[in-house]
């Protein structure tokens, strides 16, 4: 089928010498969701989305469900919330385990029967609508944190590795082949942005979503984030082996908690806000970040304006996170240094594939 | 975000590949992830990996879908 978006981010490093003068990023076209989506009934669209998105799908679906019950003026019962939150957080574990055997971090084939393990001990805890019987949800945990073990994860809540594992060897590989100075001021996205970020999406729509900021801030989202919202990190540090060491640590905390099954984890996994009459919105804490979806209704529940907002247009953005890392950095000399460009693109983890090209800066 | 296209397995190969078609174009990918495989299943696929299996109808509805979508967007750049 030829789609008439692209679904693919291409970046162009600028060389100058050994030194990133600069990065040019060409985004990927979003699909036209808002006018597929325009007149229809709000919920005969909840079966469409996780159809249509191949990562992050519970999280789309529940992100929309909350945008739309707020729309409504319904609030969520306690539980119905609670098994919103557990299913995003299986969701988050799922995408971040598996994108460390995906893709620029991909572990040997050895590791694929603990990373299916894991994915399908996720499908028994079920999507966002069902309630999980409490021992089904422990065998879950028990069978996830079995293995995580066989890959070599060890910790119980941080990025302990198993010595000899391929993960271990992993993070030793990335070390020291892009030298970059710290981001001065490095912002990360939070929940107390959401308000805002969802009232200019239902104002400006793509002309937001395609290209947006926090009054001119372009805060990083995702793992990093996280990390960075729970504990002091150093921006000299963020490079890709502190990336992944992140996302393994996130890995663990979030195998802890589902094994204790506490009532908490972070704040917003998933929040909902109503903006006026027929008007709602949600925020949800995926994999890569923080995913937004506005949505209007008329009097009889149709869509009258949808649109949303992925984390990967926040780290992928022509002035955000990603390339601020990269300006200014010192490349190893050959294809070493290339390839921890590479790895740092890949640490940032898009939601789509990536090129990456690399040129000399004055060339056209 | 990644949209889902669903892809047909049409030829096993060894070390855990395989060829699928999406809609008519050839691609060799990983199916490591995915236990049970066989030629005519429908996989969703990202960066070169099957990530699950789902059911032809399925496949055929998201196809659909995603073709929807298209001409949507053809219209909107028109």
């Amino acid at each position: 089928m030829s789609l008439s978006f692209r679904n693919e981010i291409d970046i162009t490093v600028l060389l100058s010498g050994a030194t990133i003068a600069d990065v040019a990023i060409k985004p990927r076209n979003r699909p036209p969701l808002t006018r597929l989506f325009a007149g229809k009934p709000a919920a005969s669209l909840l079966p469409v989305l996780p159809r249509l998105f191949s990562l992050c799908s519970i999280a789309h679906h529940v992100a929309f469900q909350s945008a739309v019950e707020a729309a409504q003026g319904r609030e969520a019962a306690p539980a119905t919330v609670r098994r919103r939150v557990t299913a995003v957080v299986v969701e988050r574990l799922t995408e971040l385990l598996r994108g460390l055997f995906v893709g620029r971090l991909a572990l040997d084939g050895t590791n694929a029967p603990a990373v299916r393990a894991v994915m399908q001990a996720s499908a028994l805890l079920g999507g966002a609508d069902e309630a999980v019987p409490p021992a089904l949800h422990r065998d879950a945990a028990v069978q996830i944190k079995a293995a995580l073990g066989a890959m070599g994860i060890a910790g119980e809540e941080d990025e302990t590795l198993a010595p000899g594992s391929p993960l271990a060897a992993s993070v030793a590989g990335c070390h020291g082949k892009l030298v970059s100075e710290p981001e001065a001021d490095p912002s990360f996205l939070t929940v107390a942005d959401d308000l805002d970020i969802v009232t200019r999406l239902l104002a400006d729509g793509a002309a937001y979503s395609d290209a947006p900021d926090l009054c001119g801030r372009i805060p990083e989202t995702g793992v990093w984030a996280r990390r960075a919202r729970r504990e002091a990190v150093s921006a000299a540090e963020a490079g890709s082996a502190a990336r992944l060491k992140a996302r393994i640590a996130e890995v663990a905390r979030l195998c802890a908690w589902l094994d204790r099954g506490d009532a908490d984890l972070d704040e917003g996994v998933v929040a909902s806000y109503r903006l006026g009459a027929g008007k709602g919105a949600a925020a949800v804490e995926c994999a890569r970040g923080r995913l937004h979806h506005a949505v209007a209704l008329d009097d009889e529940d149709r869509v009258v304006n949808f649109e949303f907002l992925a984390p990967t247009e926040w780290n992928f953005h022509a002035r955000g996170p990603l390339v601020r890392s990269l300006k200014g950095a010192t490349l190893a000399t050959g294809r070493q240094g290339q390839d921890a460009v590479r790895a740092l693109v890949g640490s940032f983890d898009p939601c789509v594939g990536f090129s990456l090209q690399f040129r000399e800066a004055g060339h056209a | 975000m990644c949209l889902a296209i669903p892809a047909e397995v049409t030829k096993l190969l060894p070390d855990e590949m395989a060829i699928v078609s999406i809609d008519g174009v050839s691609k060799e990918i990983s199916v490591a992830l995915i236990e049970n495989l066989a030629v005519g299943d429908y996989v969703i696929i990202h960066v070169g990996y099957a990530l699950t299996k789902i059911d032809p109808e399925e496949a055929m509805r998201t196809l659909e879908l995603l073709r929807e979508l298209s001409a949507e967007g053809q219209g909107a750049a028109s």
